[in-house]
């Protein structure tokens, strides 16, 4: 395994009292495999990422327990001086907005350089032809005119082309994407997502893709976790998952989205809304939301059952997940 | 055909990009709208497709007159209301009223949710009398799903998917018979998405509300509209109904804006043909010659560089009644039926 995240906790302290984003949160990621995390704004799955990466605010953010272990080492034991080794060279990450990921005042051709003669020590100018190469890759065009420009003068699509020119830098094993094409328009966030991908197959790498879009996940996933209140509540092989979900709040998502055959009818909508993570109710997080909810939802938290009526490897954090995996 | 509710014609909005500051001088402009025509008929819902910069949310500031256009008339019910201003100007804008995208900017934070549903009738006070508002506010409040209880809270106190409902709720207020929403969901959690397009839908027959549904998203719009057109660089480039444009679309751009759209559908992935566009958009202060797609189209030819092609029903559709025979702004118009 690649990556592995075994039972990580984090919150945050907050004047109004504790936040608890992560509670309990495991997944891992093959070399060569996508992972897509899947979640609604406060699910914890950008956090989570955050954690992993070492880049998380302390505080007032926390890490209260958990491993991160990255080809065997944990992560979280490191010191930082050793976590910014790896950090770039083996394992980057693509944010979301690319305008202010990306430095205003430096010239693309300088930023992408930098990862060169920091990591690798080169020279400036091979530096240079390096990222002038990258940008080619990513294929922006007229690449060594371009980088001498700055970010604002590239559009979203391409801002987005650089964030992965620069992950992709020092081939990393493993890319962290945080709902890399969320802001971008449908033709340029196919002409993305099809670029990550291509990489992604090239160098083998493994990619964690961080959204919450439905289609973007069954586009390119193999695996897919689904979190909710700040704990995977599904995990399974995208396939398995779209055709028979194992946890009511993924049926859920799943139902709210149009499709066709429900033109001019009602949207299943799941009714109520996300839980704050300063209260998060008790037994099952899902349950005040819930149509299957039973007394002991309200009692117990569910652990991560194996879903064993299927051969997939998935899992479920339902206590009635054979209920709703027969629909 | 009688007379619609709304018809746009030929609708223009440039603004003029100035150098100087003593002497301004013109340099150009940003075309933001550049030729729109459509018309809106009484209880149906139009959806207005596009991706950024493409001018949508323009037409939809031009519709509630909150920008005045540079060309083009919109007639309500067969009046023209752009050269209209004071009390007449006043009066059509009571019939016409908006739902912004971010519930998080369009509501005041200081003004209490009370406060912001009833402000409407500070503005039209003949539309409610005095001492009936409080209950009004409270009415519309549980219209829309929400605890009347909640009259004297602030918009922080609220979710998102709340705060659009606070919206909407203040939408509703006059009573109007149009409803102009520029991608009133966006904003919103997958899970709320679904919550409050079946409270637009419920309010449209509860009220007969006519809707412009602006949005990006469009198995969404597909979803709540009955008509549909497709917006690029500022113009409409093609329309008709909800099957026609989603089933089969003629116009390449529309044709490669749904092939975009992952579908949430694994098993889909693998035999479905997805046309990539390249580049991006151009600016709007600089659109092509001719077909302004053109530039990023994977039909193009020699003519489109020269000729405009017009908003109509392509030639070799004319004669049949199928579902390809709807308008499209293009010279090379193919139908590419879509297999749901």
């Amino acid at each position: 395994m690649l990556l592995e995240v075994r039972d990580l906790h984090v919150e945050f302290h907050t004047r109004d009292g504790v936040a608890h984003a992560v509670n309990g949160v495991d997944y891992g990621v093959e070399a060569g495999e996508t992972l897509a995390v899947l979640g609604e704004s406060g699910s914890g799955k950008s956090v989570t990422a955050q954690a992993i990466m070492g880049i998380l605010d302390m505080p007032p953010g926390r890490i209260t327990a958990g491993e991160v272990l990255f080809k065997g080492q944990d992560l979280l034991k490191l010191k930082e001086k050793d976590r910014r080794r790896i950090r770039g060279a083996e394992l980057a990450m693509i944010f979301q907005d690319a305008l202010s990921a990306l430095n205003p005042v430096l010239t693309v051709g300088d930023q992408l350089g930098e990862m060169f003669t920091v990591h690798r020590g080169m020279s400036r100018r091979d530096a240079r032809a390096r990222a002038v190469e990258l940008m080619d890759r990513v294929r922006i065009p007229g690449a060594k005119e371009r980088a001498g420009q700055y970010p604002h003068q590239f559009s979203g699509g391409m801002r987005q082309r650089i964030m992965i020119a620069m992950a992709m830098a020092l081939e990393p094993a493993l890319i962290i994407a945080d709902e890399p094409t969320t802001a971008l328009d449908v033709t340029v966030q196919a002409q993305v997502m099809d670029l990550l991908a291509e990489l992604q197959r090239e160098y083998r790498m493994g990619l964690v893709l961080i959204t919450h879009d439905l289609g973007v996940v069954a586009d390119v996933a193999d695996r897919i976790a689904v979190m909710y209140a700040g704990r995977i509540v599904e995990s399974a092989p995208v396939h398995d998952l779209y055709k028979a979900p194992a946890h009511p709040y993924t049926r859920g998502l799943l139902n709210s989205v149009p499709r066709l055959d429900r033109k001019g009818r009602e949207l299943d909508a799941i009714k109520g809304l996300p839980p704050s993570l300063l209260h998060i109710p008790s037994g099952c997080p899902f349950h005040p939301r819930c149509p299957m909810v039973q007394d002991v939802c309200r009692t117990d938290v569910p652990p991560l059952y194996d879903v064993t009526e299927s051969d997939a490897d998935r899992g479920s954090a339902c206590h009635f997940w054979r209920e709703c995996l027969r629909g | 055909m009688a007379e619609p509710i709304l018809r746009v014609s030929g609708l223009v909005k440039h603004y003029p990009l100035t150098r100087g500051i003593l002497f301004k001088k013109q340099v150009g402009a940003v075309k933001a709208v550049d030729g729109v025509d459509f018309r809106l008929d009484r209880g149906e819902t139009l959806g207005i497709v596009g991706e950024s910069g493409c001018g949508k949310s323009t037409v939809a500031k031009l519709l509630v007159s909150l920008e005045r256009p540079t060309a083009g008339t919109i007639h309500y019910k067969g009046e023209d209301i752009t050269s209209l201003s004071g009390k007449a100007l006043k009066a059509v804008r009571r019939n016409i009223q908006m739902v912004f995208q971010d519930p998080y900017t369009s509501l005041n934070p200081r003004m209490t949710v009370g406060d912001i549903v009833g402000e409407p009738f500070d503005i039209h006070p003949e539309a409610a009398p005095k001492g009936d508002r409080r209950g009004r506010v409270r009415d519309l409040l549980d219209v829309v799903g929400l605890n009347p209880e909640y009259v004297n809270r602030y918009p922080h106190q609220f979710s998102g998917g709340q705060r659009q409902r606070i919206g909407i709720a203040r939408g509703l207020a006059l009573r109007p018979e149009i409803i102009v929403a520029d991608e009133p969901v966006s904003a919103l959690d997958v899970s709320v998405q679904a919550q409050v397009v079946n409270l637009m839908e419920r309010l449209q027959a509860e009220f007969d509300l006519s809707y412009v549904f602006i949005a990006h998203d469009l198995s969404i719009v597909r979803h709540i509209s009955d008509r549909v057109g497709v917006m690029y660089l500022g113009r409409i480039v093609e329309t008709g109904t909800e099957t026609e444009i989603y089933d089969h679309p003629t116009h390449p751009y529309t044709q490669a804006l749904l092939s975009a759209v992952p579908v949430p559908d694994p098993q889909a992935r693998e035999h479905r043909e997805r046309i990539i566009l390249a580049g991006d958009v151009p600016s709007p202060t600089n659109i092509p010659s001719g077909c302004r797609f053109r530039t990023r189209c994977f039909k193009a030819r020699e003519r489109c560089a020269v000729q405009v092609p017009a908003l109509a029903v392509p030639a070799e559709f004319r004669s049949t009644s199928g579902p390809a025979a709807h308008e499209s702004a293009c010279h090379f118009a193919e139908d590419r039926t879509n297999q749901a």
